[in-house]
């Protein structure tokens, strides 16, 4: 069986990559997700993660490797981080590195969807032929098929 | 036990041509970087044996284990003393002692910086005071780069003053048998007048325009610099062994010791006083993890490089070369200690200056036949400040300068080549010129 038989997540929504870091955060909190797609042209770009987001607010001194172990030094740090909440506004969600992905079709084998789905701690995009996004396969649309499809 | 003649060189060819070819085609994909250069540089060394230039006995004899044991034992005690947080505790302390002032903690982050690349390796001291540099800048919502170019020179600066803060220092004292207290007393001096002039271009160029709103000063006198402090027990073993390792290389030449033994043995007696209340798997597994942490490329490097040159010194290459630059000079001591002062100084801020002063080394010590052993002294010191200063002309001029580029393109704030180099240059020519002035006055 293939993933033709699976329904996917409702209406994506893909972001346009010039959609700002504010906008993308603002629209997962509302629709209660963590991630959103990232369509330029239609075409599928990339997944924006609410953690890169989180990431943002945090001093970029702390990020990455070799950065500050830690930030209890620094104290209640609430300026610090409303500045940089201040700075989503103008920051875009290419600014971010998006997370790349594998990509599915219809015609993926539901246990190969599975495992991809299993080694990344994203929903992943099903695409067309064309490139076009066709909607968010998740762990919850997979196994609801999967436990509906064996019957107990 | 006697060891094999070396054996006849390929192709009939003299070991002169042989060496040379080695040698320069090693340094040549060296610089290139497309390789990894403690790989090259221990390739190079192999094909001197292979060719015949050297026998293995005479390649291990090329290889000078008092730097290797200085490198590897400093290596081991900074890479134990990191971790106590000891660093950022004195980084951000230098900030609230001027009350988070943009000029003054510009001023102060330049010589906690130059005070601890003094007496660790500079690779380290940035990579710690870096992340607490973006910090600060980040809460005072200045630009950093300012910072970073101080930060950049002041290591390469605080570097120079000691013959632990330079690994070309390291080379130098151990080939020539100059102290700690030499190095202090000759090149300590010029590198203080030369961070504090340093201080006043940035003044002029940066430093005059920085400002800080007085709110976000506030936020950075809210930081408390104890919570940095991860591990008060460790931090008092750190220090307790390294003013014992400071005091050893001090007292090193009265006590009849090399730095080697004295790097270490104190990095023995912090893993020992660091592992010996626990259980024998969790010693192996906090040696092991600290003996990971030593850069062992640099060592290699090292290793690879002191064999190949061994190859070019035997074959009477670097004599040849040492009398060509005396007869060059007109045998004139001070033509030739300003000649070796500005040629470090220019390559070494476009190559790196470790395989340059590997190579100059046993050059100045076949020109004991034209100076006097106290002349020759001096040429060290021009070797050792161009070496160190030369550093800071450009981006690649040093490794420090690399890691605080790469924390700052992490950081969103990337330093580039150019504009570096458009600054950086014209400052380490001063610093050259500084020093030939001090040399001037001092020795010559």
């Amino acid at each position: 069986m293939t993933l033709r038989a699976v329904p996917l997540l409702p209406e994506p929504v893909c972001l346009r990559p010039d959609t700002s870091l504010l906008e993308a955060l603002r629209l997962m909190l509302d629709k209660g997700v963590n991630h959103l797609p990232v369509c330029n042209g239609g075409i599928w770009a990339g997944l924006v993660d609410i953690n890169d987001i989180l990431g943002e607010l945090l001093p970029a001194s702390a990020r990455g490797e070799h950065g500050l172990k830690d930030l209890r030094f620094v104290g209640d740090g609430t300026a610090l981080i409303a500045t940089h909440i201040k700075e989503l506004a103008a920051k875009r969600v290419l600014d971010v590195e998006l997370l790349d992905l594998p990509t599915l079709d219809e015609d993926t084998p539901l246990l190969e969807a599975a495992l991809l789905l299993h080694r990344h701690a994203a929903p992943l995009p099903v695409l067309g032929a064309d490139g076009r996004l066709k909607g968010m396969l998740s762990r919850r649309a997979l196994l609801a098929h999967l436990i509906a499809q064996v019957g107990i | 036990m006697t060891h094999p003649a070396t054996a006849e060189t390929l192709f009939g060819l003299s070991p002169l041509v042989v060496s040379l070819a080695i040698f320069v085609l090693t340094y040549a994909v060296i610089v290139t970087e497309k390789i990894n250069r403690s790989v090259v540089a221990l390739l190079g060394a192999g094909l001197m044996v292979f060719a015949g230039v050297l026998n293995q006995a005479e390649a291990f004899h090329g290889i000078d284990l008092n730097t290797i044991s200085l490198l590897t034992g400093m290596m081991v005690i900074v890479a134990i003393t990191q971790k106590s947080g000891v660093f950022q505790y004195v980084a951000v302390k230098a900030a609230k002692v001027v009350k988070a002032d943009p000029w003054g903690l510009l001023v102060m982050l330049s010589l906690v910086t130059a005070v601890f690349s003094a007496l660790l390796d500079n690779v380290t001291t940035v990579l710690l005071i870096a992340p607490v540099t973006l910090l600060i800048t980040d809460a005072l919502r200045i630009g950093p780069y300012p910072y970073l170019f101080s930060v950049i020179f002041a290591s390469n600066i605080g570097g120079t003053a000691t013959l632990i803060g330079d690994p070309p220092n390291i080379m130098i004292g151990s080939a020539a048998k100059l102290t700690f207290n030499d190095f202090l007393i000759n090149v300590g001096p010029v590198a203080a007048v030369v961070m504090a002039l340093t201080l006043i271009p940035i003044y002029f160029i940066w430093g005059r325009k920085l400002r800080a709103a007085p709110e976000d000063r506030a936020l950075v006198m809210a930081f408390n610099e104890r919570e940095s402090i991860t591990d008060a027990r460790l931090l008092k073993q750190a220090l307790f062994v390294i003013a014992l390792v400071i005091a050893g290389f001090v007292f090193a030449h009265a006590l009849g010791q090399e730095p080697g033994t004295i790097a270490m043995f104190g990095a023995a007696l912090l893993l020992l006083l660091r592992v010996y209340d626990k259980k024998a798997e969790e010693q192996s597994h906090a040696i092991h993890h600290t003996f990971g942490e030593v850069e062992w490329i640099t060592i290699f490097f090292f290793i690879g490089l002191f064999v190949v040159v061994a190859g070019i010194e035997k074959a009477g290459a670097l004599e040849l070369l040492a009398h060509k630059i005396v007869e060059w000079t007109g045998g004139n001591f001070t033509a030739t200690a300003y000649t070796i002062l500005w040629v470090s100084a220019v390559l070494s801020a476009v190559v790196d200056n470790i395989p340059f002063v590997a190579t100059m080394i046993p050059v100045i010590q076949s020109m004991g036949n034209a100076f006097t052993p106290e002349q020759i002294d001096i040429l060290w010191w021009a070797l050792s400040l161009g070496a160190c200063l030369g550093g800071n002309g450009t981006l690649v001029g040093a490794s420090a300068n690399l890691v605080v580029a790469g924390m700052a393109e992490r950081a969103g704030q990337p330093v580039r080549f150019l504009p570096f180099m458009l600054m950086a240059f014209p400052l380490m020519l001063a610093s050259i010129a500084v020093s030939s002035v001090y040399l001037w006055i001092r020795y010559l």
